[in-house]
């Protein structure tokens, strides 16, 4: 069984003048270990797909089979609670609680998941070490530049020991040399802990980056290319 | 750490949370202060009234409660008086002897309360003889003085040492006269009682009436009025053909006055309370609105909508707790000062005293009120968040996130 199952994902935003069908006939398999962006021009419907992985919107028709569980069958209190534990969010920027340190901002995420204070403050250590910020952990987000706010995102969604971590757009932000370090950060990450990630983007070099790309067009998939075999 | 957050959310922007927080400090410290006044204003007048005449507890035969006769006297007053000396947290009892009469001086007369005591009884329950302003209070023994307010001396035209003649209908209904000489002149706060009352002593009536010792009217003072109850029940059962009654029935007036003034200091704080509920709910609202991004990825992450819509009532109720508890601690400290040094009110003291009212009023406010505001400050609270709350958990992350 794949990771995440996409089955004929459709989703029609009828809220406007205009019924707009953001994604049509979506099928995509996504497996444990991979490194995959999704690409396409604006309003490809990138953020629509993440989304809906993501359980917080749902598909006009087809569903989403994560760890094999259907995620459509969820009622909100207990999609909530799949999101907390098995997915970790990186967005586009200000993901931080901005009155938080970067350690607090971590720890909290394990707060949630009720996790005791010394546990809570062992691994927001460590992950913060792990992306490289383990001198600013006392910082605030906006005493750190943008490619370190995205690098306490990165920690924050790995905290809750996810099945996969989804980033929509994490480098649209950041100049090309810190995009390429957050990359090398989640290229690491994924290497080492063999953790999914699945992220959006419209830059051609984090494109250059990915282990599959899949290209959106117009709602649907209009390629699927795999570069480099998971090892 | 939720606690934490809530508070650090409150200081986000410091201005807009002093200003509120200022503003529900001003308008307690206000609302706490004008209770006070009227509060002290209230135990003045009680405290006043008892002090002048009432006591704590009266004691009458129930006929003389409906005709007021002569001969309405207290069967065996001795024993009573005996009875009364052993109860607790007693200061004292006067047995009081009472006629409706006539005062005459050289240039005019006036209908009064005559009341007979024995001084050194009488100064144990009520506090006249501290507020003589002329000549004294029984200092000695001699015969045929009299006390009298300042202001049936003044209707009368007469001074202290003047004479004056009682008049009145004796035992067996004839018109008895007795001349008396003014030796003290009293002021209370109420120049109502100054008019209608004098005092002599009773050996003089008694002798006019040509009588053994009788009374209408024992007045009890206890040390507290605490302990009325306790003591005033403990007479009912002892005496139940006697009427016995405690200040609040013999001043109904002033018993509801105590109640009602709790109650509109109350319903007054609430006003002030709801009218800063719409404060609080839109200083709340804009700070919800300004953070719709973050609340949208809080509960992309996996922040439940009820521990959403808890963070937001937490931060009202810290912020609206800070400016409660900034207000009670102004408040109260501007209550003990007044309470101490006293407000002069002698610009409206003429107005004032017809009611009994001192000159200087002494801002009390009850401690109990204090629990009363903070409850009714965190009910403020709880509903100026509700519509901010509800405006945060009805969005949906994915929205909130791509729009803001
Ligand atoms: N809430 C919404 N209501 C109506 N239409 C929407 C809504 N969200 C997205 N759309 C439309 O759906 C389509 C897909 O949008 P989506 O945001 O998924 O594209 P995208 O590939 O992420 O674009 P971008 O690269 O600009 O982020 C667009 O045409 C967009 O206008
Ligand atoms: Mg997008």
């Amino acid at each position: 069984m794949s990771l995440i199952q996409i089955n004929k994902v459709t989703k029609i935003y009828d809220g406007t003048a205009v019924p707009v069908k953001a994604l049509n006939n979506v099928d995509l398999k996504i497996e444990a270990g991979e490194f995959t962006a999704i690409v396409g021009p604006s309003g490809s419907g990138k953020t629509t797909l993440l989304n809906i992985v993501g359980g917080l919107d749902i598909p006009t028709s087809g569903n989403v089979i994560i760890d094999n569980v259907d995620i459509s069958t969820y009622k909100p209190d207990e999609l909530v609670n799949f999101r907390l534990h098995h997915i970790g969010f990186v967005f586009q920027a200000y993901n931080l609680i901005p009155v938080f340190t970067a350690k607090e901002n971590v720890e909290f995420i394990m707060l949630l998941q009720g996790l005791v204070k010394a546990e809570r403050e062992k691994r927001a250590t460590e992950l913060l070490n792990a992306v490289g910020l383990g001198d600013r952990v006392n910082n605030k987000p906006s005493e750190l530049s943008g490619g370190q706010q995205q690098r306490i995102a990165v920690a924050r969604a790995l905290a809750s020991k996810p099945s996969f971590v989804l980033a929509d757009e994490p480098t649209a932000n950041l100049d090309s040399a810190t995009a390429d370090s957050l990359l090398d950060l989640m290229e690491n990450l994924n290497k080492e802990f063999n953790m999914t990630f699945v992220f959006s983007t419209h830059d051609q070099r984090v494109i250059s980056r990915a282990h599959r790309i899949i290209t959106l067009h117009d709602g649907a998939v209009e390629r699927d290319e795999l570069i480099k075999q998971n090892q | 750490m939720l606690l934490s957050l809530a508070w650090r959310n409150i200081w986000r922007n410091k201005r807009r949370s002093l200003i509120i927080i200022a503003a529900i400090a001003v308008g307690l410290l206000c609302g706490l202060f004008a209770s006070a006044v009227m509060f002290g204003m209230g135990e003045s007048l009680i405290n006043s009234t008892i002090d002048r005449d009432l006591g704590h507890i009266q004691i009458h035969t129930k006929a003389f409660e409906d005709d007021k006769l002569l001969t309405d006297t207290i069967p065996s007053v001795q024993k009573v008086l005996s009875d009364i000396k052993s109860q607790p947290n007693l200061i004292g009892a006067s047995a009081r002897l009472i006629i409706e009469g006539m005062i005459s001086s050289a240039t005019s007369s006036g209908g009064v309360r005559i009341t007979g005591i024995i001084p050194e009884d009488e100064k144990k329950v009520t506090s006249i003889h501290n507020q003589i302003v002329a000549g004294s209070y029984f200092e000695n023994e001699d015969a045929n003085q009299i006390v009298l307010g300042l202001k049936l001396a003044e209707n009368l035209g007469i001074r202290e040492r003047s004479k004056v003649v009682l008049s009145f209908q004796g035992l067996d209904g004839t018109i008895i006269y007795g001349a008396f000489r003014v030796t003290g002149i009293f002021r209370t706060e109420s120049t109502m009682f100054d008019r209608s009352t004098v005092f002599i002593q009773e050996n003089d009536i008694l002798s006019l009436l040509s009588t053994e010792p009788i009374y209408h009217e024992i007045a009890v003072r206890l040390n507290s009025v605490q302990n009325v109850d306790t003591v005033y029940a403990n007479l009912r059962k002892k005496f139940d053909d006697l009427s016995i009654k405690s200040w609040k029935e013999l001043a109904p007036e002033l018993k509801l006055m105590d109640e009602m003034i709790g109650l509109q200091l109350n319903i007054f704080l609430g006003v002030i309370l709801f009218a800063l509920l719409f404060g609080i709910t839109n200083t709340m609202l804009m700070s919800v609105m300004e953070r719709i991004r973050e609340f949208g990825v809080l509960m992309a992450v996996g922040m439940k909508r009820r521990k959403v819509f808890s963070m937001i009532i937490l931060e009202t109720i810290i912020l609206s707790l800070v400016g409660g508890v900034v207000g009670m601690i102004l408040a109260s400290i501007t209550i003990a000062y007044f309470g101490f040094a006293g407000i002069n009110l002698s610009a409206f003291a003429a107005g004032l005293s017809e009611w009994g009212l001192g000159t200087i009023l002494y801002p009390v406010l009850p401690i109990s009120f204090y629990l009363s505001i903070t409850v009714m400050i965190l009910l403020t609270a709880v509903f100026s968040a509700i519509y901010p709350a509800i405006k945060a958990i009805k969005l949906k992350p994915a929205t909130a996130i791509r729009t803001f």
